[in-house]
């Protein structure tokens, strides 16, 4: 008995290593790819690491820039993981993102002449933006059901309807903002929006609220049993009576409702009002981050915050570099497509070996 | 009469674009490789492209190293997938990332910022003598030497595919990979060989939008056609003849939905740009039921 006790743990203990194992490995080749570029760019290297590395943590306003970029970040990996747990990829949490702002913005704006209550609108407006992105995503679900259409095709078509439709939106003419240059419109009622506790936005809370949401609804609820087992084996799944599209519509429905809600947050809490690319950072999506990021942790739900962190925190020192040392910000976003493609060839071609 | 006829050489400018990168996607589809990359080897190909066109001055060099570009990005693929045994959509999304960031990375660092936006070097105009007068037909007989090579490669790797032992031998292993090594054909070899080919014509495709369609570089320039190209190979069935078609197709929509943009009508014009983003959906429900796919395509294959 405590023998197979302790074969279990050397078993687990074992695993637990490969994996660190793996991560070291892919961020240590990333890092001299990036080192390499970096020197051959003419810049000092051990310079640029530590902006890149400190950007996060030498300030509070580095830190609370980086829990910034996190939240969203987080949502946008959600949205990606959840499909892919029945092997589809939904590369469209951005356009989701977009679709749960830019809803939950124009229900504010249309509903501000009624002035309600803080406690009936702001609560409204993250239910219409997480259900538009959920809807939104769904349709995406829908269209692989019932069309046997690649979600990976459709997920991007509708990522450019969604970006047209938020720049319709920002500058439509009830809710343009008349002063701004830019697709931006007006200020949400206060009573739409929420606020800051100590300089970090109360959407962390949220971010939260949906990771503990994910592994509970992952494994403790019958939809996310039912997604769970079509992925392990779709034939047997159906066998037992799940059917698939049931379990693709609900998390196509789950990851754009995620999505949605990171939009929607983004809007009515760190902007107040909508913004043509308030889900881009440093100029790229945060839907493309999101998959990078879900890729990074392999399907563990747990480990998606902490993943998210660490590539904000490498957003944030690029941001810090570009400033500074004057090195674009796209080194820094194919320093992570390296650290990422590095893992995946990694782990799978350790996985098939192990077949 | 006028606005047909630049209609229709507006139509041929944009399919283009759209029938090379198919046609890439639709070669290394047959042997089974799904390149969902596009997007990223076009935006890198038209990266180093533009910039080897601009300092060389010559638009052919220009559309060499576009093609060698996206060639290297398929050895990639192939190598990732057919050694380490990556995930083909993984690998493909991540070359996306990779790609995009590169051309603009590549970019920035050569050009750096500049006031005036860098021009390139003209692709020249190939006029069929006599037919290029008729006027309904000028848009078809005069076009840029890119369309020419367009309409070539089309018929070649028709030709290629129905015509040749070694295109039956690579659609062979895209609907059974073991039959194929069975019957002794080079299986990875072949994969290597249709994903490296198919990635360079993706590369041109890549180029051809800053060499001809805007005269300049820009950060995303392909907006979203590379993607649009898988489309249309899904809608091809992996038929080269019927990329091309394709590439017609989405291009006058694309061409339409600009029209249509300038008019003032009560419909916003943003909605028109979200036109040809549907069309590639309602197209692939319409046609659904006489769209095939290669048996094999998207999964790897070892011998053991």
């Amino acid at each position: 008995m405590i023998e197979a006790g302790m074969m279990e743990a050397g078993r687990i203990f074992a695993a637990v290593r490969r994996q660190a194992l793996i991560y070291l490995v892919a961020v240590g080749l990333a890092f001299a790819v990036l080192a390499l570029l970096v020197a051959l760019m003419g810049f000092d290297v051990l310079k640029a690491f530590r902006y890149l590395l400190t950007a996060s943590f030498k300030s509070t306003f580095g830190f609370q820039e980086t829990i910034k970029k996190t939240v969203p970040l987080i949502f946008a990996t959600y949205a990606f993981s959840i499909p892919f747990m029945i092997k589809f990829f939904n590369i469209g949490g951005w356009g989701q993102m977009m679709i749960g702002g830019t809803a939950a913005a124009a229900a504010g704006l249309t509903l501000a002449p009624l002035g309600l209550p803080a406690w009936i609108l702001m609560p409204l407006l993250i239910v219409i933006g997480t259900a538009s992105g959920g809807l939104f995503g769904m349709a995406a679900g829908g269209l692989k059901s019932r069309w046997d259409i690649n979600p990976i095709i459709s997920t991007i078509m509708l990522n450019f309807v969604a970006q047209h439709f938020l720049n319709f939106v920002a500058t439509a003419k009830p809710f343009k903002d008349p002063a701004e240059g830019h697709p931006i419109t007006m200020p949400l009622p206060a009573e739409g929006t929420l606020g800051f506790l100590g300089g970090f936005p109360v959407s962390f809370i949220f971010a939260i609220a949906a990771v503990v949401f994910v592994s509970f609804f992952l494994k403790r609820t019958r939809l996310g049993f039912e997604i769970r087992a079509v992925g392990h084996n779709q034939l047997a799944a159906e066998t037992y009576g799940i059917p698939f599209t049931r379990a693709i519509l609900t998390s196509f429905f789950i990851g754009g409702a995620l999505a949605g809600l990171g939009g929607t947050l983004e809007t009515i809490n760190i902007h107040g009002k909508l913004i043509e690319g308030f889900a881009k950072t440093s100029g790229a999506q945060y839907g493309i981050f999101g998959i990078l990021t879900s890729l990074v942790v392999g399907g563990n739900p747990i480990g998606v915050p902490f993943a998210a962190f660490f590539m904000s925190v490498m957003l944030v020192g690029a941001d810090s570099l570009q400033r500074t040392m004057r090195i674009p910000v796209e080194l820094v976003f194919l320093a992570q497509g390296i650290i990422v493609l590095f893992i995946v060839t990694v782990r799978e071609s350790m996985n098939a070996k192990k077949r | 009469m006028q606005f047909l006829s630049d209609f229709a050489s507006q139509v041929i400018l944009y399919a283009t674009i759209y029938t090379l990168a198919s046609l890439g996607i639709v070669i290394s589809g047959r042997a089974g490789v799904f390149n969902v990359a596009a997007e990223g080897i076009m935006l890198a190909a038209a990266s180093t492209g533009f910039m080897t066109a601009f300092f060389t001055g010559s638009w052919i060099m220009g559309f060499v190293v576009g093609a060698l570009t996206g060639a290297l990005f398929g050895f990639l693929l192939a190598l990732l997938h057919e050694r380490y045994r990556v995930n083909q959509f993984i690998l493909g999304i991540c070359l996306v990332i990779l790609g995009s960031g590169a051309a603009d990375l590549l970019y920035k660092i050569v050009m750096g910022v500049r006031l005036d936006a860098p021009k390139a070097p003209p692709t020249p105009i190939l006029s069929v003598p006599f037919l290029s007068g008729i006027p309904l037909l000028s848009a078809l007989f005069s076009a840029n030497a890119i369309v020419w090579l367009m309409y070539a490669l089309s018929l070649a790797a028709w030709w290629f595919f129905y015509r040749t032992q070694m295109g039956l031998e690579t659609r062979a292993i895209g609907e059974s990979p073991r039959s194929a090594d069975v019957a002794g054909i080079n299986v990875k070899l072949t994969r290597y060989l249709a994903t490296t080919v198919g990635s360079a014509l993706i590369g041109l495709a890549g180029a051809y939008i800053p060499l001809v369609v805007t005269e300049t570089y820009a950060p995303d320039i392909s907006a979203g056609r590379g993607f649009m190209a898988v489309g249309i190979a899904i809608f091809a069935s992996w038929k080269p003849h019927r990329a091309i078609i394709g590439g017609l197709l989405f291009s006058a929509i694309e061409v339409l939905s600009f029209q249509l943009q300038m008019l003032s009508s009560p419909v916003p014009y943003q909605f028109f740009l979200m036109l040809p983003f549907f069309a590639v959906l309602a197209v692939m429900m319409i046609f659904r039921k006489t769209i095939e796919y290669p048996a094999s395509i998207g999964k790897p294959y070892s011998r053991e």
